[in-house]
């Protein structure tokens, strides 16, 4: 779309709901919200600018290809991570802390995992976007 | 000890993390060594876990820190131990016997996504095997029902996405409804792991007899379309005939045993004999199941495509598993357990054969396929062999579960049931033997065709080979397997 507003517009939003959905995501464990909830605000994000400037201008910032490399390279790390905590149990490996309110590095695997949910997320929905997006 | 207990664990978490390995590599080549040799690491776990089940009996695994209340736990009995060794053994050959036709039947791009469907397929289907969980039932459920549309859809014609878009729709509803029943009995046992509610329901069913009746049928109704249970079969001819060769070896073989398996779960571990043989629901299954053993075989008789007729031909022997289950007594669970062992192993290597029919004359139409016995004698013997199970020639495993299910019959004096296994029995031959006296024998037939014109490549039918074997040895070895499964329903 070649909109001057809205280019600039959209140039002052997205860095905005970027953050805020990195502030849900880091937050996801000590307070409402978590990586799919944020994953989804900053795929939100991503489709506006997708929308904006079109499909080249995104194509270098984010493809689809990297997207797919992204959410499997999560996946991997998330089922790791989680492997240790199902596998545990029977081991006896030490118990992962829980968390203590208001402290951001505290409840042991919940904040990596809350980010890898996220970047799934995120990129999940921009993919599916772009199989319905058709330039 | 402890290691080997977690290994069917490890077997669904090595496969679901293998698929997410693919998308890192670029060759088709490579993606094909990661697929099967996850699969293999799996098979060698699932042989000791069947091994140590065989020496040590059942156990159970709970998974993370938390104990069975909350947490998510397995249960790996000699049923499910055997289960997951056949399947894995049929994922194997099945992927194997698709390195060489995968190319030809989809484009080149959509070879790395086949894989990565086949691999979460693979820890799905286990996960639904294993689990004595029925929510972490559903969720592998879910996975299993969206990889196995996923491996029907990734041949991209017309009637690939019209069969695979009805498939979804209907084992979407099918989900719907094993959720709604999961849903009725978290609410009035306040449990999800199987023991727990069996405890419950054994306790105090008077008070919830109408919704335990409510929520036995929802199960039945929702694994019933997953499994291709009779009036709710309708897309399973689409979906399989048009699939791929290994799609629908591995749709037909593997995907329709695990919901009904898990529906034997639900029924018999969950309710429990004593009590689900109170409700009439188990009189439908045997009705609904008979019906499919007809009218499946009915309609695989009017079949001019060779896929179909075989698709048609699961339908009525998913009815002998449903037969079994109906029967409602300890044996007939078993034989229905048996039956899907050899179903899984006979089916896939029938599929497999009619790929390389199709493939060799280019013809789907089974009146193309005269005199075939002379051109391509082996893929045909083989062929041959896995029909004589399905018509139930003695030995092989087709002829035993039909001969148990007789005897059962006879057992609980339900005399006038068989003759329906007889009467399906014989359809089974008229649809079968067509095929091969035309592809054997008549001497107008075998004009011009010359001896081994055809001929595939060893290399192609070693898989269905080994599939055989298998299947005269799980035919042979039908006492041992029925004594090692019978402990499970309380034999």
């Amino acid at each position: 779309m070649d909109d001057l507003i809205l280019k600039k517009v959209v140039k002052f939003i997205t860095p905005c709901i970027q953050l805020f959905g990195i502030y849900i995501i880091m937050y996801g464990h000590i307070s409402p919200g978590g990586g799919f909830a944020g994953g989804t605000i900053i795929a939100s994000s991503l489709v506006l600018q997708h929308i904006t400037f079109g499909k080249n201008d995104m194509h270098f910032i984010f493809r689809k290809e990297m997207a797919l490399k992204l959410i499997s390279f999560s996946l991997i790390l998330y089922s790791l991570i989680k492997g240790y905590s199902f596998f545990g149990g029977q081991f006896h490996l030490p118990h992962p802390p829980v968390g203590v309110p208001g402290n951001l590095l505290s409840g042991g695997f919940i904040l990596p995992l809350n980010i890898l949910i996220g970047l799934t997320v995120s990129s999940t929905f921009y993919i599916i976007f772009t199989l319905f997006s058709n330039e | 000890m402890e290691l080997i207990t977690s290994f069917p664990l490890a077997e669904i978490f090595i496969l679901f993390i293998s698929a997410f390995l693919m998308p890192f590599f670029k060759k088709d080549k490579h993606i094909k060594i990661i697929s099967i040799s996850f699969l293999l690491i799996a098979f060698i776990l699932s042989v000791f876990t069947l091994m140590f089940v065989f020496q040590n009996g059942p156990f159970y695994y709970a998974a993370g820190h938390i104990d069975t209340i909350l947490g998510i736990q397995l249960y790996i009995g000699p049923v499910e131990a055997l289960l997951s060794f056949v399947f894995l053994f049929v994922f194997i050959l099945v992927v194997w016997f698709s390195f060489s036709t995968i190319d030809a039947e989809i484009q080149e791009n959509r070879i790395k996504l086949f894989y990565i469907m086949v691999n979460l397929l693979a820890a799905s289907i286990l996960g639904i095997i294993f689990t004595n969980d029925i929510f972490n039932g559903y969720v592998f459920i879910e996975v299993a029902a969206l990889t196995s549309c996923g491996i029907v859809v990734v041949k991209e014609t017309q009637e690939n996405i019209k069969a695979a878009l009805k498939y979804l729709i209907m084992s979407t509803i099918g989900s719907g409804l094993i959720l709604m029943g999961i849903a009725f009995i978290y609410a009035f046992t306040g449990h999800l792991n199987i023991e727990l509610i069996h405890q419950v329901v054994l306790e105090d069913h008077e008070t919830f007899q109408k919704s335990l009746l409510i929520t036995v049928a929802l199960f039945t109704a929702g694994l019933g379309v997953k499994s291709a249970m009779f009036p709710l079969h309708t897309w399973l001819p689409d979906a399989h005939s048009s699939a791929p060769t290994a799609s629908s070896a591995l749709l037909s073989a593997i995907v329709l045993k695990a919901f009904a398996f898990f529906l034997i779960k639900i029924l018999y571990r969950m309710i429990g004999f004593d009590l689900v043989n109170q409700f009439s629901i188990l009189t439908i299954i045997l009705i609904l199941g008979c019906c499919g053993m007809i009218f499946g075989s009915l309609s695989a008789i009017f079949q001019k495509n060779i896929k179909r007729l075989i698709a048609y031909s699961s339908i009525a022997q998913m009815g002998y598993v449903f037969f079994g289950i109906g029967l409602g007594s300890p044996f007939g669970a078993a034989i229905a357990v048996y039956h899907m062992v050899g179903h899984a192993v006979t089916k896939s290597a029938l599929f497999m054969c009619s790929g390389l029919m199709i493939e060799e004359t280019g013809h789907k139409t089974i009146d193309r396929y005269k005199g075939l016995g002379h051109e391509m004698p082996i893929t045909f013997a083989l062929f041959t062999l896995g029909a004589f199970s399905m018509i139930g020639i003695p030995i092989l495993p087709g002829f035993i579960s039909k001969w148990y299910l007789s005897l059962e019959c006879i057992h609980l004096d339900k005399l006038l049931l068989i003759f329906v296994v007889l009467s399906s029995s014989l359809l089974n031959a008229v649809y079968y033997f067509p095929i091969l006296i035309n592809g054997f024998f008549g001497i107008e037939n075998l004009q011009d065709k010359e001896y081994r014109s055809k001929k595939v490549p060893v290399k192609k039918t070693i898989p269905i080979a080994i599939l055989i074997l298998a299947m005269i040895l799980i035919g042979a070895l039908s006492k041992n397997i029925l004594d090692f499964i019978s402990p499970e329903f309380g034999l």
